[in-house]
């Protein structure tokens, strides 16, 4: 078969809604785009659980530090899981673990830098578990449709897990929007401080080239806009309810066409930010990541060689 | 293995693409492209399966089954379950509703939700 018929047969697979496999022939455009899409999602799994480690020995319940615990071993594990998926598609480059965190350290692959802003009080850890997590839970129930079987499987598994850490959030909040008029205030002053990450969390109105793709390949299967506005239309009318302002007066929702207005954030600070991994807490929390990759080096290295291979052990 | 016996072939399906794989027996086979044959012979003669997998018994390593070794639920882990957290009451004190993931979930893959309208 041509290259030309193998494509044509690849489009009508993908426009009929039927799923690719890790094995199927695929053209090296969907192969880079799933690499790209799926390493920045785990190496965003595995620097978020920086930020959210350093609450367990602040949060102010044991039960809290507890739930805390529980979410950054769920974040790991996810980013485990989401790296096996990206070693799988990167076989054929020759890549695989080592070279995939390698890139991380050596600023190759993106990651959500949004996480690594200033969070100064415990409102700011309720409110990251509320809006941003909210957030990357919409993202990822969207991606539950993905043409990828691979990764629309394991998301199943990631969105069920993201289910409490929803709950978390909302319970956190609530707590603090239930408190004293000082509890609540840290809550709105925290609210007021995500509030523009947030509209900047899921990118432009006018999507880039690799957005543009993957929407034709059916990676992904909703525009960023319509992201932003199932977002908004969720999260705005419960803030309100719990008395709370959002720092964003444009925010209404027009009668008519139930289309939510905001204020554009500043798309060049976040957008060099995320070019540069330069959040305000990035590159410490990457020093923490490259001194674990690092440091721990020789010990993978020791069990490769400790480990017995099968067919040694058998002969 | 006495001489002459096939492999043990332990068998996987998975039913829809976005399904995994699950076991549902074992049997002999000369070799792994027989054992496919034989699994859809034995296991699907009816049912309509997305994928077949077959792995040679002796590659499979399984945990100990006692207690001290699986994971138990020893103690309490509401903490991390959505259902140790009853937010409901709490957002109809401020007049807004409970979300559920399904709910999002829901929305987010063609079937209404919040957002539609």
């Amino acid at each position: 078969m041509t290259e030309d018929h193998r494509m044509a047969d690849f489009m009508t697979k993908i426009e009929k809604g039927q799923k690719i496999e890790a094995n199927d022939w695929m053209p090296d455009d969907y192969r880079n785009l799933l690499i790209k899409q799926i390493h920045m999602h785990a190496v965003s799994e595995i620097m978020g659980a920086y930020p959210e480690k350093e609450w367990v020995p602040k949060a102010p319940t044991i039960r809290r530090k507890m739930a805390l615990n529980a979410k950054v071993q769920d974040e790991i594990g996810h980013g485990q899981i989401l790296l096996r998926l990206a070693e799988d598609l990167s076989r054929p480059y020759g890549r695989g673990r080592e070279a995939l965190m390698d890139d991380l350290l050596d600023g190759h692959v993106k990651f959500h830098n949004v996480f690594h802003m200033p969070a100064p009080t415990w409102a700011d850890a309720g409110v990251i578990a509320f809006l941003v997590d909210g957030g990357a839970i919409i993202t990822q129930a969207m991606l539950l449709d993905s043409s990828y079987a691979p990764y629309a499987r394991m998301l199943k598994r990631i969105v069920a897990e993201e289910s409490f850490h929803m709950q978390y959030g909302e319970s956190v909040v609530l707590a603090l929007a239930e408190g004293t008029s000082f509890q609540r205030n840290l809550l709105q002053e925290a609210i007021n401080r995500w509030w523009e990450a947030m509209m900047f969390f899921f990118g432009p109105r006018q999507m880039g080239q690799s957005a543009q793709k993957m929407m034709r390949y059916k990676i992904r299967t909703k525009t960023n806009e319509e992201l932003r506005q199932k977002f908004i239309n969720r999260y705005a009318p419960r803030l309100w309810a719990l008395g709370m302002r959002i720092p964003d007066p444009a925010v209404k929702q027009d009668p008519q066409t139930g289309e939510w207005g905001y204020t554009e954030p500043n798309w060049a600070l976040y957008t060099e930010m995320v070019r540069n991994n330069s959040g305000p807490f990035s590159q410490a929390r990457l020093d923490l990541r490259r001194r674990a990759h690092a440091g721990n080096r020789w010990v993978r290295e020791a069990l490769n060689h400790a480990s017995v291979k099968p067919s040694a052990a058998e002969s | 293995m006495p001489q002459g016996e096939y492999l043990v072939y332990e068998v996987f399906v998975q039913r829809q693409a976005l399904d995994f794989h699950v076991n549902v027996g074992s049997l002999r086979a000369a070799n792994a492209e027989m054992a496919i044959q034989m699994a859809r012979e034995t296991f699907f003669r009816r049912e309509e399966v997305y994928d077949i997998w077959v792995v040679p018994e002796h590659c499979i390593s399984s945990s100990p089954h006692d207690a001290a070794h699986l994971p138990v639920h020893a103690m309490d882990k509401k903490y991390r379950l959505p259902r140790g957290y009853d937010n409901a009451p709490h957002w109809k004190k401020f007049k807004a509703k409970a979300m559920t993931i399904e709910d999002v979930a829901n929305e987010m893959t063609g079937g209404g939700g919040e957002g539609s309208r």
